[in-house]
């Protein structure tokens, strides 16, 4: 049993078979694309149908009525294929039509060495192709660039396969100097004709209008080979966006940093991920997220750089599979990305708080004078991060994870200074949460009068960022008095003051807490540090 | 020199000259035509002739005009035009002067050849 269709060819209906009838359009296509979208083309088409439908008719006037395979064969055999055209009508046929064709690029299937994309090149801009396979042979050792180049004309060109195609490949060129003089060609054109007198058989007043008519004419042309100089120049612009763009990109998910930053480029993809990334994603995360972004971005760069090169080149492509699989590819990087993202965040699912606190009792008695330590990352290399309250340095090779933490000043419900010390973080579980606590790892010390505190808290070694945060809360008892030293402002965060006095104005001054709150007062100036006698260390833990 | 090639451009001008001379008596439909052509093995497929009928028509050599058939969707019957008739009247004296050129050569070189034997002997 094989199935059916009814067909119409030139009106008269057929029935055919399945694959009889694939290899019938496949054979109508190849004319169509022989004789080209012409209204002559599709004359040529049209009669060559009539003659199938007719011998089609004669073969159904025995037993069978259907169309079957051999039937299409030995139509094709009589009619013959595009080739045969070739064969008989010789090459030179072929050549007077080329002044009339537009130049597009394909791929050369006559020279080749790999699959003809340099040949294809050198014949599209008239050159030797030996000077093309030099260009890509040094592009290649510029980074790669000439391989990525050659692998992407090579999926996106198609080869030269009809006679058809390769006229079109050796078409007339197309360049602005080339439109220019045709349009110059078609004035003068009309100024001799109309210098000697030649117009169509009319009255004199005619004549003027026949020429309008005729300038009339030409403007479509020159319009054609405006928009086809606009297409060049968009073309030319596409290209460059999806080339940089895609060197770029890769350059940052490879190297780390994108070497393009100093070019004087368009577009500029910067994403500081690499290293950092791995700071706050597991390291199969992030692996997994690259592998997606890079689909998802370069997909759509690849294409940018395919519409590119067709508006520069004009050269024809049907191969849906690759947009297919392309569209299909970018569709799974974007699912992917959001998966991983939402593994990613799963990792802050829990959130855990640990609270410590101690009194602290500074010798000589009522006041305490409040100082920052000083920066002991302060030279080290910063890397680009944008996480809250957070760094990242670059210590011995080595990428180190700062918290910025804050300090809260209260009244205190007893007669003695208390440092209340609070970690949080985030994490899968509450148990991960808690672990991220534990390798917060930070430092202050009271020495006579001095509390000094570090200006940072470090995240801990193996640690990931998880939104670890450090906030203490210094109380004071009524009647004591606290200095802030400069450098304070670094970690102090909004302090309540009788005064409303911002924290970057609060330090340098000492503040007694008084019953209404804390409040400015000239208070006896800080004790120097080689007053400092004896050091205590204090870690809360 | 591909030896297809030239006689490929040599059958071309030729078949131009049959195309018009088959036409030359009554209107005549692209079947027709065809079969005339295969029995004196001018064309292999027929393929090569659409694009040439449709190009001396277009060049005003021919015209054509449908015709209700008997069996099937109408038909287009080509005829000459006048102007493909002078044509053809200066084809037929070209292919005439051609056959003779090529007979005088070969009459020429065949007394020559001849000549030079009688004189190696």
């Amino acid at each position: 049993m094989k199935k059916t269709f009814t067909i119409n060819i030139s009106g008269t209906l057929f029935h055919i078979e399945e694959d009889a009838y694939e290899k019938l359009q496949g054979y109508l296509i190849k004319l169509k694309s022989h004789f080209g979208n012409t209204q002559e083309g599709r004359e040529i088409v049209a009669d060559i149908e009539m003659r199938i439908a007719e011998l089609f008719t004669e073969k159904g006037k025995g037993e069978n009525k259907v169309i079957i395979n051999e039937w299409v064969d030995e139509v094709i055999s009589t009619m013959g294929t595009p080739e045969d055209f070739k064969a008989q009508e010789g090459e030179e046929v072929g050549a007077s039509f080329t002044a009339k064709r537009k130049r597009r690029l394909y791929r050369n299937g006559d020279n080749r060495v790999f699959a003809g994309v340099c040949s294809g090149l050198a014949v599209y801009f008239k050159i030797d192709p030996l000077v093309m396979r030099i260009i890509f042979v040094v592009l290649f050792f510029a980074n790669g660039v000439g391989l990525l180049a050659y692998l992407i004309l090579w999926i996106a060109v198609p080869r030269a396969q009809t006679t058809a195609q390769r006229l079109e490949m050796r078409g007339e060129e197309v360049t602005v100097s080339n439109i220019e003089k045709s349009v110059r060609d078609d004035a003068q054109g009309d100024t001799t004709a109309a210098a000697a007198g030649i117009t169509p058989p009319a009255t004199k007043a005619s004549a003027s209008k026949v020429t309008a008519s005729g300038q009339a004419d030409r403007s479509p042309e020159v319009a054609r080979s405006l928009l086809r100089i606009i297409a060049v120049t968009v073309g030319i612009f596409l290209i460059m966006t999806g080339f940089l763009g895609l060197l770029g990109f890769i350059s940052t998910v490879i190297v780390g940093q994108t070497f393009l930053a100093d070019w004087p480029v368009m577009w500029n993809p910067d994403l500081p991920f690499h290293g950092l990334l791995n700071q706050f994603i597991t390291p199969s995360g992030a692996a997994w997220g690259v592998t997606f972004l890079a689909l998802l971005v370069g997909i759509p760069l690849l294409a940018i750089l395919y519409a590119g090169t067709k508006l520069v080149f004009r050269y024809r492509s049907n191969n849906t599979a690759i947009g297919l699989i392309m569209v299909g590819l970018w569709l799974v990087g974007l699912m992917g990305l959001v998966t991983v993202a939402a593994r990613e965040a799963g990792n802050f699912k829990s959130n855990a708080t640990l609270s410590g606190s101690e009194t602290l009792y500074p010798t000589p008695g009522k006041t305490l004078y409040l100082k920052l330590a000083e920066d002991k990352f302060d030279d080290f290399g910063e890397m680009e991060a944008d996480l809250p309250r957070c760094k990242a340095v670059l210590a011995d090779d080595k990428v180190v994870l700062l918290g910025e933490p804050r300090l809260d000043i209260e009244k205190s419900a007893t007669n003695d200074f208390v440092l209340v010390v609070k970690k949080q973080s985030r994490g899968r579980t509450q148990g991960d949460a808690n672990n991220n606590i534990q390798t917060i790892l930070y430092h202050y010390q009271l020495a006579d009068t001095v509390l000094t505190f570090d200006p940072w808290y470090l995240l801990g070694d193996q640690a990931k960022w998880r939104d670890q945060r450090l906030d203490m809360t210094l109380k004071v008892p009524e009647g004591s008095t606290v200095f802030l030293s400069d450098g304070m402002e670094e970690i102090i965060w909004d302090i309540d003051n009788v005064s409303n006095t911002w924290d970057r104005d609060m330090v340098g001054k000492s503040w007694k807490m008084q019953p209404e709150g804390l409040s400015w007062t000239d208070a006896p100036l800080p004790v120097q540090d080689t007053t400092i006698t004896e050091i205590r260390n204090d870690t809360v833990r | 020199m591909n030896i297809e090639n030239s006689k490929a451009q040599m059958r071309k001008g030729i078949l131009e000259y049959c195309i018009l001379r088959v036409l030359s008596g009554k209107p005549r439909y692209a079947s027709d035509i065809i079969a005339e052509l295969k029995e004196a093995r001018m064309i292999v497929v027929e393929g090569t002739l659409y694009p040439l009928l449709n190009r001396l028509k277009n060049d005003g050599l021919l015209g054509y005009r449908w015709e209700e058939s008997s069996q099937g969707p109408p038909r287009k019957y080509y005829e000459l035009t006048p102007e493909g008739r002078t044509f053809l009247g200066e084809l037929e004296m070209s292919w005439l002067e051609l056959v003779e050129a090529v007979a005088r050569i070969k009459s020429h070189q065949e007394t020559t050849t001849e000549a030079e034997k009688t004189e190696n002997n």
